[in-house]
């Protein structure tokens, strides 16, 4: 998704800027951070003149400024796409505030658009501000399980103890085990490195 | 006088003229460089989350063509065509960790 939209920000005509939240690293996924990060990924090629006046001034942007800033970028570029993935792993506190913010942002730019990812719960919040917010349940898809296994049995590093029978056993395996449920990749590898 | 040239680890997707089925390619690496010192820092300043390095790690452990059905859907397009303004703005793909959400992969252009 990020790459399709970097290769065609390159090409001109729409701007990208994205974010993946973990929650490992909340105390630091700030609000402030969050549209620092933002904005700094849509100005990098191009710092305004306005960012480097207030850098010069020393002091931490707060973020009535950082968003200040990014509308001010967001009125100058084409069409501007944000991906934040993973938003329910930002500190739930800060998710509506967020939103709120976001939804300035796409504002400035009516034809901008946000990508996100989550889990499910935190559709609500989405939607207090994006009131037609499209939802997209996700889940894994068979031919999908099915490629990611065969990449994983062609990076085995022991490939002189497989062969075409236990390639297909474990193919089986996984995918009859995976039939209802949804499971994630890396249960996907340790079921077959264990 | 010489400046200073500074990098960060970012790769971009292929850029190629089969874009359309080479998007989780990672065979092609461009290094983001900035102008100066002074820019660097900007960034810095700016936010201390850095989107590039997960960015790039998730890119060398990708794979085939997950989520090639979503750019398909009528809800993508609708909110991609971008006529339902500000309230449809947000397109949210929504799953337990582990589904696929962070992988998926387009293969329609952004209009």
């Amino acid at each position: 998704m990020i790459d399709r939209l970097c290769d065609q920000a390159r090409e001109g005509g729409l701007a990208v800027a994205w974010l993946y939240c973990d929650y490992n690293f909340q105390q630091e996924q700030t609000v402030t951070n969050i549209i620092g990060a933002i904005l700094k990924r849509l100005v990098r090629g191009e710092i305004p003149e306005g960012i480097r006046e207030a850098f010069q001034e020393g002091r931490r942007p707060p973020l009535e400024d950082l968003m200040r800033m990014l509308k001010t970028a967001v009125a100058t570029l084409p069409r501007v796409f944000i991906c934040i993935d993973a938003l329910d792993e930002c500190l739930p506190k800060d998710l509506p505030k967020l939103l709120e913010l976001l939804r300035d942002i796409v504002q400035v730019s009516p034809r901008s658009r946000i990508f996100l990812t989550g889990r499910s719960h935190v559709v609500g919040t989405i939607q207090k501000q994006f009131i037609k917010t499209v939802v997209i349940p996700i889940t894994p898809k068979e031919d999908d399980i099915k490629d990611y296994v065969a990449m994983r049995l062609d990076r085995d590093d022991m490939p002189e103890a497989m062969d075409d029978s236990l390639r297909a056993e474990i193919m089986g395996s996984i995918l009859e085990k995976m039939s209802n449920v949804c499971v994630s990749a890396s249960p996907l590898s340790k079921m077959y490195t264990h | 006088m010489a400046q200073t040239t500074h990098t960060q680890s970012i790769t971009f997707g292929n850029n190629n003229a089969n874009c359309s089925t080479t998007i989780g390619s990672y065979n092609t690496t461009t290094t983001t460089i900035y102008n100066s010192d002074e820019d660097a820092k900007i960034m810095g300043w700016l936010s201390p989350l850095e989107s590039d390095n997960r960015h790039h790690s998730l890119r060398t452990d990708r794979f085939g063509g997950v989520g090639d059905w979503l750019s398909g859907t009528s809800e993508f397009r609708e909110w991609n065509g971008g006529e339902g303004g500000a309230d449809q703005a947000v397109l949210f793909c929504s799953g337990d960790p582990g589904v696929g959400k962070t992988h998926l992969r387009l293969v329609a252009r952004f209009s």
